[in-house]
């Protein structure tokens, strides 16, 4: 029987494959937006506006503070109430930045917090405009400190992408949940799924093993 | 070139400048001293904006500091500034610190930077340094690059915040020295310092500031030989038997 069965999954491999596209290509576009956007504000969350900081800490704290599908849900169902359609895909694409920019948010702030009031000192008197003093001088030295719980949080966004499952994206999980009506082998099926995502988070894992060990030095 | 008017200043409730007024011309060496929380380096910060004034005026070339309209980087970049604490970017080799301003303030090509800037690290006695990060250094040998980073844009103005208090003994007479060859060119200097040596040497003016007011000002043999004040005659004491 389980021959049987497997003799089918290997038949419809490529849907897997499709299913592993797809979700690379969320992860991938989505870590992009999450670190642009995270590091927007994170300096925000770090500068001395009082009110970019709150409004900063109320999305974070909301994002944090609320389930990631309950997120999904209300960007794909509610949204559209108010007249914004948008298909699962890009609705997927949206949620995931929201959520994961948050996080990153907070590793970047901490980070540029990191620093000491010295270097801003320094480079203010130099002349240098606010961004060359965040440019040149603040997010180098803070990168030491944000880059390895952020390649941590890479591995945590990827596998956070199998929630959008739920809004019908044909990813690897949707693959596996399509492909488990079909052959009823739930643990062969899901196992593959899961070798699969590990197979694109492991080296990040191992990168950011290594960025922990170096940055330490 | 430098002046204050009725400049005031507080922390929450603590009055750290009252009612400062005070003019410094073009090439005068200031030392300004006094104890500790007196106000002596607030008193400079303020002068490039690294700290904001709540009342008067403070007027750096002709330029209102404070106003909002300033442009604080233009002012900025013709005001040197040194820290106790050095602050060299330790990511950058020396070279790259004293280059980072010319480039990026002054749009200068790197070879053009490069050449002054290795200009300013013979000044500081520093040439062979400037492959070096801030980390393989010594302290005063930091304090050297401080000083050649701020000389670099070129500054009419040098302003120093207690430049040899964070520095072993051996190492401070390596600062001053690099500090009286540019009163020798006519620099505007506002140091503050204990360093009496440094001020009876150099300096044009003592000015003795305590409890955010100025209580003193005198030639540096008039204010350590004559003290006016009871409590510019302690503080003197006190450094001398320190």
């Amino acid at each position: 029987m389980m021959s049987f069965y497997f003799g089918r999954l290997v038949e419809i491999y490529p849907f897997f494959l499709k299913g592993l596209w797809m979700t690379s290509k969320i992860a991938f576009i989505s870590l992009v937006s999450c670190t642009l956007i995270g590091f927007i504000l994170g300096i925000f969350r770090s500068s001395n506006s009082l009110i970019l900081k709150r409004v900063v800490g109320v999305y974070v704290a909301f994002v944090r503070g609320t389930p990631f599908v309950v997120q999904i849900f209300i960007i794909f169902f509610i949204l559209p109430e108010w007249g914004i359609q948008l298909d699962a895909f890009a609705a997927a694409l949206l949620a995931m930045a929201i959520m994961g920019s948050a996080f990153i948010c907070e590793i970047v702030a901490g980070g540029i917090n990191s620093i000491s009031r010295g270097q801003w000192e320094a480079a203010t008197s130099s002349g240098l405009t606010l961004i060359q003093q965040l440019r040149l001088v603040i997010i180098p030295q803070a990168m030491k400190v944000i880059l390895p719980p952020l390649v941590g949080q890479y591995v945590l966004l990827i596998k956070d992408t199998s929630v959008v499952s739920v809004i019908g994206v044909m990813e690897l999980t949707r693959v596996g949940w399509v492909t488990v009506v079909r052959i009823p082998e739930g643990l062969m099926v899901f196992s593959l799924v899961g070798i699969l995502y590990f197979s694109i988070s492991y080296p990040l894992i191992l990168l950011s093993n290594y960025l922990e060990r170096k940055m330490s030095m | 070139m430098i002046e204050f008017k009725n400049v005031n200043k507080w922390y929450g409730k603590l009055h750290v400048l009252n009612n400062i007024n005070l003019k410094i011309p073009k090439g005068e060496v200031l030392v300004i001293c006094g104890p500790s929380g007196s106000g002596k380096s607030t008193l400079i910060r303020c002068i490039n904006r690294l700290e904001k004034i709540q009342d008067g005026q403070i007027i750096v070339n002709n330029t209102p500091v404070h106003d909002k309209a300033t442009n604080l980087t233009k002012l900025r970049a013709e005001i040197g500034f040194v820290f106790q604490q050095f602050h060299l970017y330790p990511h950058m080799t020396v070279l790259r610190n004293v280059m980072l301003a010319p480039v990026n303030v002054k749009k200068m090509s790197k070879t053009e930077a490069e050449k002054i800037s290795l200009a300013k690290l013979e000044q500081v006695g520093l040439t062979e340094k400037s492959g070096s990060y801030p980390a393989q250094l010594s302290g005063g040998q930091q304090q050297r690059v401080a000083i050649a980073r701020g000389l670099v844009m070129s500054p009419e103005i040098m302003l120093f915040d207690e430049p040899t208090s964070a520095l072993d003994p051996e190492m401070i007479g390596e600062v001053l020295d690099v500090m009286v060859n540019l009163v020798s060119e006519g620099m505007t200097m506002c140091v503050v310092t204990h360093e009496m040596g440094f001020a009876k040497k150099v300096a044009d003016r003592v000015l003795f500031m305590d409890d955010g007011k100025i209580v003193e000002t005198g030639t540096p043999s008039d204010f350590f030989d004559n003290p006016q004040t009871d409590r510019a005659a302690e503080f003197i004491s006190k450094i001398l038997t320190h």
